[in-house]
């Protein structure tokens, strides 16, 4: 169970041209999103969205396909997706709402479910929920420090970020800059580091790079919601899938940092605990 | 020969209080005293000295049956005290989210008074009726002020956000839809007021009409200058009652004075009757009074448009005056803004108002009507206790202790 339990695991990317130009891997989520409002599985969906400054999200009830597209692209910094689904129930007024979520983000809205407290008449209306991968998350500061002071880049020339063969990536124009990765820790959300989720477990359908090869993602379908939604897009066309075990590097580098996640975890709330710290789980 | 009838607590409203009545041989009611007996809130004490936007967040949690009256009635004061100048769309969207709040308000008083004219044949009918009501109509206050019970979105200058247009459109959509349900729910409850056969006459008085506006509340009506309040001491003649009594006798012009839905119909749209079946009429009309109103604001709302003004709110030192016609009656919460912090605060709200006047109306009626006068008035005394017991023993309210707030 090192990846939660799920239904199916398979390698896929958007078919749409214009989602895999701006999209990190495979458009996975901007696909499913899409394809869950144009259907009316969703009314409106709660995505991290642009904002004047260069990869710091915010979060952006968006009504249109086009609005879900403007969100496409990892941030490595946090939207705070999770205090605006209210918002979209009430002032925006829908009462199917889609997100994506990182997996704490994923704990604290699986829990508000369970326990509705101040958020009334919110649990009912979350009908499509797409995780992400997730091994950790900067706070901005950190993110200008890899870019400016260890890149000697700035935020504002760089097109892309990434993190992958063990390196943080920054793409400009003309370059393509790299820190390794251990060169980043430390600079993380401290809260990561007893985080014992990589793979989304508590969503509908999870995806991330990992597992796939390059342009394409690794979807993992959770539950029957998810399952249905996901197949479906594959049927109309928006989503292409090829086998989890015909493509490179598979499934087990996936488990492989899925359980390496879990066991830092363990070991770092067992430090804390003897701290005397709190810890949440 | 007298004899004392006492209801207490009287049943079916919000908060305690006691009806005490003195009868005559034949059971007609001589004299009718009625009075809160509700444990104080004390909620202007709480907000004094604090940060002018706290008031309408804690004075909102001064009931739940009120709350959107009173938050607004709050955030009204504040922003006269501060001189704010409210944006068009936010004066819409408050008046929006009081017209629902009231129309749901009514709907629940007929749940209360269901037991008394509803027979048991057509009891699911009239109480599925009113939760239809309740449910679209609490969709829109959720919808427009973040919450259907303690509205989060209500905030000083403003409201804290626009609704979105879907919003808009879906809101406009499903109230259109309620109208023939509405209609029909005040047919209904029309009909089962005039066959319960209440006698003629019953539960009338020739009080003032202390009414404000037709819907939303105006603040240029409550002149302070006429406002007086006393001690219940002085109010009730029966020494017992004014000790216990929890709530100060607030007079308008040196005397006391009717509110809510009868006295706004009677003010500004032409009606006439009086007494307990014209408080039940009245009120179940003015159903359709906020439904339209609602639908209209709906039609005319820009959603582009700003909703929150620019506040200073170090203050003025002005004693603001905040007026909303709450479903029982005007609610006014009167705050001072001096260096950024509530220096005075009072809510002088609307049962209270009623209190004294409700009390007479059982006069001249046997006392088993007694009970039905108190709830056409469809009191609410959570807000309306002003004093406090300082002898948990005997329940007295100590004249000279009485804390005053």
């Amino acid at each position: 169970m090192v990846l939660g339990t799920y239904k199916d695991a398979i390698c896929a990317r958007a078919t749409d041209k214009s989602i895999q130009k701006v999209s990190q891997d495979g458009g996975i989520v901007t696909a499913l999103l899409s394809y869950a409002l144009d259907e009316k599985i969703i009314e409106g969906a709660v995505v991290a969205g642009p904002t004047e400054e260069m990869f710091k999200p915010e979060p952006l009830v968006a009504l249109t396909s086009d609005e879900i597209i403007s969100a496409a692209g990892t941030k490595y910094t946090f939207s705070p997706n999770v205090w605006a689904l209210k918002l979209a129930v009430r002032q925006y007024g829908l009462e199917k709402v889609g997100t994506v979520a990182i997996p704490c983000q994923l704990m604290g809205i699986r829990k508000m479910q369970s326990y509705p407290f101040s958020t009334r008449f919110l649990a009912d209306k979350i009908k499509f929920v797409v995780g992400i991968f997730c091994m950790e998350n900067f706070p901005y500061a950190s993110l200008e420090t890899f870019i400016n002071e260890k890149m000697h880049s700035s935020m504002d020339m760089t097109l892309k970020m990434d993190i992958g063969k063990g390196k943080f990536w920054a793409y400009t124009d003309e370059e393509e800059l790299s820190i390794p990765l251990k060169e980043t820790h430390g600079y993380e959300q401290a809260g990561c580091n007893i985080c014992k989720d990589y793979t989304a477990e508590l969503s509908d359908v999870s995806t991330g790079s990992v597992g796939a090869p390059d342009g394409w993602s690794t979807v993992l379908s959770r539950t029957e919601n998810g399952k249905s939604i996901f197949d479906k897009a594959v049927e109309a066309g928006l989503i292409e899938t090829k086998p989890m075990d015909s493509v490179k590097p598979g499934l087990g580098i996936l488990e492989k940092l899925s359980d390496g996640k879990k066991t830092k975890a363990v070991d770092e709330i067992k430090k804390r605990v003897e701290m005397g710290l709190p810890v949440p789980f | 020969m007298s004899e004392k009838i006492v209801i207490s607590p009287t049943s079916r409203q919000e908060g305690h209080a006691e009806l005490v009545m003195e009868v005559d041989d034949e059971g007609i009611v001589t004299k009718g005293r009625y009075f809160s007996i509700t444990p104080v809130r004390g909620l202007e004490k709480m907000v004094t000295g604090k940060a002018p936007e706290t008031a309408p967040v804690f004075c909102q949690r001064i009931c739940g049956v009120c709350p959107v009256p009173h938050t607004l009635a709050s955030v009204e004061a504040i922003d006269d005290s501060l001189d704010v100048d409210l944006p068009k769309s936010a004066k819409l969207l408050r008046e929006l989210t009081l017209s629902a709040s009231n129309l749901n308000s009514h709907a629940i008083h007929h749940f209360l008074i269901a037991t008394d004219i509803v027979p048991e044949e057509l009891f699911a009918t009239a109480v599925n009726s009113v939760g239809e009501i309740r449910k679209t109509a609490q969709y829109v206050v959720d919808m427009v002020a973040g919450e259907g019970i303690h509205p989060s979105d209500v905030r000083v200058g403003g409201m804290a956000r626009n609704i979105s247009e879907l919003a808009r459109r879906k809101l406009y959509t499903r109230l259109k839809a309620l109208v023939p349900k509405v209609n029909a729910h005040v047919d209904l409850i029309l009909d089962l007021v005039e066959k319960k056969g209440f006698p003629k006459g019953l539960g009338v008085v020739n009080q003032p009409l202390f009414a404000s506006a037709n819907i939303y509340g105006d603040r240029n009506f409550f002149d302070l200058d006429r406002f007086t309040e006393i001690m219940p001491e002085s109010w009730y003649d029966d020494p017992e009652v004014g000790k216990r009594a929890c709530t100060t006798i607030p007079l308008f012009d040196g005397v006391n004075v009717e509110a809510g839905p009868r006295a706004r119909a009677a003010k500004f749209r032409g009606f006439t009757e009086k007494g307990v079946i014209a408080q039940h009429v009245s009120r179940a009309l003015e159903m359709k009074t906020y439904l339209s109103r609602a639908i209209e604001i709906l039609d005319e709302l820009d959603t582009s448009a700003p909703t929150l003004a620019d506040v200073d709110f170090r203050g003025t030192n002005k004693l603001g005056v905040g007026a909303i016609e709450a479903p029982r009656g005007l609610d006014v919460h009167l705050a001072q803004v001096v260096d950024g912090k509530v220096g005075f605060y009072s809510a002088l709200v609307p049962t209270t108002w009623n209190i004294p006047t409700m009390g007479t109306a059982t006069e001249g009626f046997h006392h088993e009507w007694g009970a039905h006068v108190i709830r056409a008035y469809d009191p609410c005394l959570s807000c309306a206790t002003h004093v406090m017991v300082v002898d948990d023993e005997d329940k007295s309210v100590v004249k000279d202790e009485m804390v005053r707030i």
